[in-house]
């Protein structure tokens, strides 16, 4: 298109190429010395830059802030960088403790294993070194059990922007509060939901 | 419908599943149950089947597959007696609590698989400078000036382990006498039917570790009748006999 962009705009796309971390649009602010309304438009015109210009980078809106990412259809060819450093993909008991975690934090390891129905030391492990889990405080109960929530890191990862944005956070959010009665209610309204649906 | 004669080749491996609730879940859905519908002892025949075959293959079963063979022998039991009032609490129904676990763990097993989604599509979505950094096997940073978390600690204690240095002999001395070595100069200092003062037998100049070896020796004595000890009060002198068991 030949459009260039101005100041604001590249110091955007610069300190998005720079950073570590997501950049939350207060952190621009500061950086910048400009304000939010102005940063929001600056961000959107390097949106439209790079994808007018077809390019490889993407700004996208993770664990509440901005973040500048390869299109992942890319992929294949990037990750070949990271060969033998890379770590796999969660496994099936890596990823329903992680799931338990997100949506009953914060927990007790004692929640997992009720819930999973069994003990989840090896998976935890995992998601604690990955840093996708971290210790959160200690319940008030006797033993003073430790606590443990999902971290910015597990958002990135899942490229969610914040916990709200969970896949049915609603819904697995009331399974957790009913009692029995009320679950197996609620779970008959949902499997005649997807009845319905198919 | 019932499938205890198929063959066990046909059969998913144990170790195909997350635990017993996931085993349970399979059952029930291979066998089109509604889980709101059902009786957890419909399935409790073939469950129990499974951890039987596994334990006869020698293959290990853990032991959440057997506590769940037990919870479902037990249910099955139950649903033999005459039925029961209705409208029973769930803490004292057993059935009902067990598949409240099961819906509740249906709903985990379906949200892993939607979190599962996101990982094959943000896996590689890369973003610099970050990447080069966690890909590195080089020790993480803190983050800015916040304090490390326990799992930093940790981390560092494990990297210090593996530093390989030799670790620092630790000297264990030899107590400066021995029990019977103290009996032996105890004896000489006192001989039969002799009477004195527990510092006699310590001698000039006593240090610290030889006076503890002396009083141990002496309370060995006392506890076998060898001496009598008098002390009038608290850290006062100890007054030590000899006694003719000691001979």
């Amino acid at each position: 298109m030949g459009m260039t962009l101005d100041r604001l705009a590249r110091e955007v796309e610069a300190l998005l190429m720079a950073s570590e971390k997501p950049l939350s649009i207060e952190r621009l602010c500061e950086l910048t010395g400009a304000g939010q309304e102005a940063l929001e438009q600056a961000i959107s015109r390097v949106e439209d830059a790079l994808a007018n210009g077809g390019h490889a980078m993407e700004i996208a809106f993770l664990a509440g802030g901005y973040r500048m990412v390869t299109d992942p259809e890319l992929g294949t060819v990037v990750s070949r960088l990271f060969e033998g450093r890379r770590p796999g993909k969660l496994t099936r008991a890596a990823m329903e403790t992680l799931a338990v975690v997100a949506y009953s934090q914060p927990c007790t390891r004692a929640h997992l294993e009720t819930v999973r129905g069994v003990n989840c030391d090896s998976a935890m492990k995992t998601l604690l070194e990955r840093d996708f889990v971290a210790i959160s405080g200690r319940m008030e109960t006797p033993g003073r059990p430790l606590l443990y929530s999902t971290t910015a890191g597990f958002l990135e990862y899942f490229g969610l922007a914040r916990l709200e944005h969970l896949p049915r956070m609603d819904e697995i959010g009331n399974l957790l509060a009913l009692g029995a009665d009320d679950l197996e209610k609620a779970a008959l309204d949902l499997s005649k939901e997807r009845d319905d649906e198919s | 419908m019932r499938s205890d004669s198929s063959s066990r080749a046909c059969r998913v491996m144990l170790s195909d599943f997350e635990g017993p609730l996931d085993l349970l879940l399979y059952l029930i859905r291979r066998d089109e149950l509604d889980i709101t519908l059902i009786q957890v002892s419909m399935v409790a025949g073939q469950y129990l089947a499974y951890i039987r075959d596994a334990t006869e293959l020698n293959l290990d079963v853990a032991g959440e597959y057997l506590v769940m063979a037990a919870t479902l022998t037990r249910l099955k039991s139950r649903s033999l007696l005459p039925s029961r009032r209705e409208g029973t609490d769930e803490s004292d129904d057993p059935e009902r609590a067990l598949l409240r676990q099961l819906i509740l763990y249906r709903a985990f097993k379906e949200v892993a698989a939607d979190l599962r989604e996101n990982e094959e599509v943000w896996r590689d979505a890369f973003s610099p400078p970050g990447e080069r950094q966690r890909f590195t096997e080089t020790a993480r940073e803190f983050p800015d000036n916040q304090s490390g978390s326990l799992m930093d600690l940790l981390e560092a204690l494990e990297s210090l382990a593996r530093k390989g240095e030799p670790a620092v002999p630790h000297m264990i001395e030899r107590p400066v006498l021995s029990m019977a070595e103290c009996m032996d100069i105890i004896s000489r200092a006192m001989p039969p039917g002799a009477a004195g003062r527990f510092t006699d037998i310590l001698g000039e100049k006593p240090d610290r570790r030889s006076v503890v070896s002396f009083f141990i020796a002496v309370l060995e004595l006392v506890r076998r009748g060898w001496m009598n000890r008098t002390q009038d009060y608290p850290f006062s002198e100890i007054r030590l006999e000899r006694t003719r068991q000691w001979a």
